[in-house]
């Protein structure tokens, strides 16, 4: 077998780590990014519980084509919507299958199709939403929604730990894959070297969290020091925190346009009703 | 200690004695020990002293947070630990950890250094930020991201977060471990600034006597959970025998001039030549003229076969924005048989990023990488892995199992190769951890972790060895035992190659020296000659050690690398004989 190997920019560890810095951190931009994270928040729960209160599939695709117009404006990346894309095309495909293998027929198709265009709005909506909070503003919202504080830091901090965890995974994969020879027959379908890979994965998890726990240490030393127990005690802390935010025309407008938006989804839908049989 | 009264006292001891949960002896014994306001102490010691224990009861962790036995008092600027809390006292006592990128919690530098004055509510948080930004000298960086700091930057982050709550006195945790040389020096003149304009007491926990002779006015000697003494710095390092025996060799200058027989202990090179000049006028010492070898490096220039080679190699990594930052840029180079290479040059010079390419775990974007006459581009990674080992800066990142043993059977083991037993045993035998080989790598002395990845290393029985920062952040027996045992691996390794700023290890190992800039080769030479090139060391931001630049100020030639090599020049007077 002839090797050529060249260094990817794409679909390689490094670029999987740079995604999720420009995700979490929304450093594309977009519309939601410059929102109050309040508003957006307020948008998120609008647009997820809307399709929870029809049947109709012409409301469902109007929505659908509202949240993907909210994709779109909020800039996400490929990484993100190239899983969402995965992920919905396989739900497709095993719909298919569900239906023709048990009996059903475009009935049952239809019927499950409901079920897969609410969830696909949902998941357009958190994609637009999530990825234009920063892990600082989702936690100052949801400090302004009276969500316990620790669980406000938990959000900034675990986004904070996410590259860390994708760098210790991928120095570890990489040590197992100079060290140890992969199986030499690929056996079916690929299958030994799948489960070689699967083994080491697993295996991986070891030295991954022995290596963060000690910094954990210090990480929770440090906090204790600079007044992180104490403000959970002290509301002037939260006070500072969400004194800063406000709301804005911007914020106002699209919640308006997004309100008229869904109303007009459900107005189309009275319209020319497809509903099942 | 005097027991002064005028003494303005902002950290003191009395009786204080510490054992963690679960431990069987004392980490701190009896400790005694009064800190006066305005000072910058260096505390030292060999491993397990307590030295970081101690720095621990000063901002109420010990007893509040590891809540062991405790006896006797500690009083902060006034104020009882054990009466007060961790929240309370931070605002008198700022800690930066040794592992301080881990005390980074948010992701802009502004948010964290602000992290503190918000949580506790502080009405002038904003004020108090800036404040600490600037007496922190990182201003500009306020809106980066913490992660695309460098070292150290990120320390100095760290510094500016502790500061923004306005401290009497603080303490960090050996700040040289972790951070290249030059990044060292910054943040020992940011804390000398402090101390000097702002009067805060700085105490530091430091093993390299060079940083403690610059910038500490006393030392305090720790030794099993006690304070042996706590001197004024002059006082201290003139005790050279006795920090030595606690792992702290005296600085490089002080040690020449008692090889020479010049009295006096220097704080700086300048004030060593100084020294020996007076002694040489006096008749003291003299120098008899040019040494009659000729050029000792002469012996040492290796001329085998090429091991590898870098052929217009150019590099780069994409940034967050997406655009491509170069690193390397049409680089050439090639290593032969019996070459021990020392990789040298600033931070983001591509060190780093040239071992991995000559190890083939990556292929350049341009150019070929040549490694034992195979281009890496045409073999997987794991066939190059058998002709090139190459050794992560942070050695628990090497280590994937539960036990040293198993780490360094992994690579042989899983290619069959004949008796792997007795070939593991003797290299464990070799870097001297068999009575160890059963544990957990990540439970040993930073010292015995490099031994064990270096074990690894060895198990690969590679042509070409790589080691990234083989001596950072070991102590300076750990650094020396490392330091030997490269010397020794000659026979076994066709070449060795080390990325380091420890000019000590360039001086004391390599044959070679490649200094890397703006992606090139900007030098390769001999130690020895690339100590006597004022340009490319001003521009790589390279500096000699002491003895070299002692060497230089006096005017020896050829330069020494050694103190032995500098004393090599002179010739002790005996009192009474003619000059």
């Amino acid at each position: 077998m002839s090797v050529s190997r060249a260094q990817r920019d794409v679909l390689s560890v490094e670029w999987v780590k740079l995604e999720l810095i420009r995700t979490a951190y929304a450093t594309r931009g977009g519309l939601f990014a410059g929102m109050d994270p309040r508003a957006v928040v307020g948008w998120y729960a609008l647009m997820a519980l809307a399709p929870w209160f029809t049947h109709d599939l012409t409301t469902l695709a109007c929505l659908f084509l509202v949240a993907a117009g909210a994709v779109v404006l909020a800039r996400v990346g490929p990484l993100v919507l190239g899983l969402f894309v995965i992920g919905l095309v396989l739900e497709l495909v095993y719909l298919g299958l569900a239906a023709t293998l048990f009996g059903g027929d475009l009935t049952t198709v239809v019927a499950l199709l409901e079920v897969t265009a609410k969830l696909g709005v949902l998941s357009l909506a958190s994609l637009a939403a999530f990825v234009s909070l920063d892990p600082e503003k989702l936690s100052d919202a949801l400090l302004a929604l009276r969500f316990p504080p620790a669980v406000a830091f938990a959000v900034s901090y675990g986004y904070r730990m996410m590259p860390i965890l994708v760098e210790e995974f991928a120095t570890v994969m990489e040590g197992y894959r100079l060290r140890q020879l992969p199986p030499q027959r690929r056996g079916f379908l690929g299958r030994r070297v799948v489960v070689h890979w699967a083994v080491v994965a697993v295996k991986a998890f070891y030295p991954i969290f022995l290596n963060t726990a000690r910094s954990v240490r210090t990480t929770v030393e440090a906090l204790e020091a600079r007044g992180f127990t104490f403000a959970t005690v002290d509301p002037r802390g939260r006070a500072i925190r969400i004194g800063s935010l406000r709301l804005q025309p911007l914020d106002v407008a699209v919640l308006a346009v997004t309100a008229v938006l869904v109303a007009a989804c459900y107005l189309a839908g009275a319209q020319w009703p497809l509903q099942r049989p | 200690m005097s027991g002064d009264v005028e003494d303005d006292l902002v950290i003191e001891a009395v009786d204080l004695s510490f054992r963690y949960p679960g431990a069987d002896v004392d980490t701190l014994r009896d400790v005694d020990l009064r800190i006066r306001r305005g000072d910058f102490v260096a505390v030292v010691g060999g491993n397990g002293s307590g030295k970081t224990t101690l720095c621990k009861t000063f901002n109420g962790l010990v007893p509040h947070y590891w809540s062991g036995e405790f006896a006797g008092a500690v009083h902060v600027d006034g104020v009882d630990t054990w009466e007060s809390s961790v929240a309370a006292l931070s605002s008198r006592v700022g800690y930066v950890y040794q592992d301080f990128q881990s005390q980074l919690v948010r992701a802009t530098v502004r948010d964290e250094v602000a992290f503190g004055p918000v949580n506790f509510g502080l009405a002038d948080h904003a004020e108090r930020t800036r404040e600490a930004l600037e007496r922190a000298g990182i201003a500009h960086l306020a809106d980066r991201f913490v992660w695309q700091l460098s070292g150290g930057q990120a320390h100095l982050t760290a510094l500016a977060s502790v500061l923004a709550l306005r401290p009497e006195v603080v303490v960090v945790d050996e700040p040289v471990a972790e951070l290249d040389p030059a990044a060292a020096v910054e943040v020992y003149e940011r804390l000398a600034q402090l101390n000097r304009e702002h009067g805060v007491t700085v105490v530091t926990i430091e093993h390299h006597a060079e940083f403690i002779a610059r910038y500490a006015t006393s030392v305090l000697l720790m030794s099993d959970g006690a304070p042996v003494w706590h001197l004024p710095t002059a006082e201290a390092l003139r005790r050279a025998g006795e920090l030595a025996d606690h792992g702290i060799p005296s600085p490089q200058v002080v040690e020449a001039l008692g090889r020479i027989g010049v009295d006096g202990v220097p704080r700086s090179v300048a004030e060593a030549a100084a020294l020996v000049r007076a002694a040489e006028g006096r008749g003291d010492v003299r120098r008899p003229g040019a040494t009659p070898h000729g050029d000792p490096d002469a012996a040492v220039a290796a001329d085998g076969r090429v091991v590898a080679a870098a052929r217009g190699v150019g590099h780069g990594y994409r940034s967050v924005s997406g655009e491509l930052q170069p690193v390397l840029d049409g680089l050439d180079l090639e290593l032969h048989e019996g070459d021990r290479v020392a990789l040298v040059g600033g931070n983001g010079a591509g060190k780093t990023t040239l071992m991995r390419l000559l190890a083939g775990i990556q292929v350049p974007r341009t150019g070929t990488v040549v490694l034992d006459g195979v281009d890496t581009r045409t073999e997987r990674p794991h066939r190059l892995a058998e002709r090139a080992a190459y050794l992560l800066q942070q050695p628990a990142r090497m280590f994937l199992t539960a036990s040293v043993r198993e780490d360094v059977e992994m690579f042989p083991r899983s290619r069959d190769v004949p008796d792997v037993g007795p070939l593991v045993d003797r290299i464990l035998d070799r870097v001297r951890l068999g009575a160890v080989a059963d544990r957990d790598g990540r439970t040993l002395s930073g010292g015995q972790q490099r031994r064990a990845t270096l074990a690894i290393g060895l198990a690969m029985r590679p042509a070409l060895l790589l080691l990234d920062e083989p001596t950072a952040s070991l102590d300076v027996a750990g650094r020396d035992d490392v330091v030997a045992m490269l010397a020794e691996l000659a026979g076994d390794i066709a070449c060795t190659v080390v990325a380091t700023h420890d000019m000590h290890l360039v001086a004391e190992w390599a044959t070679r020296v490649v200094v890397l800039d703006g992606g090139r080769v900007l030098a390769d030479t001999t130690p020895r000659a690339l100590f006597g090139d004022a340009a490319v060391l001003g521009r790589a931001h390279l500096v000699p050690p002491q003895v070299t630049q002692l060497g230089a100020q006096l005017g020896v030639h050829p330069l020494p690398l050694t103190v032995a090599e500098l004393a090599a020049h002179y010739a002790h007077v005996p009192l009474g004989a003619p000059a």
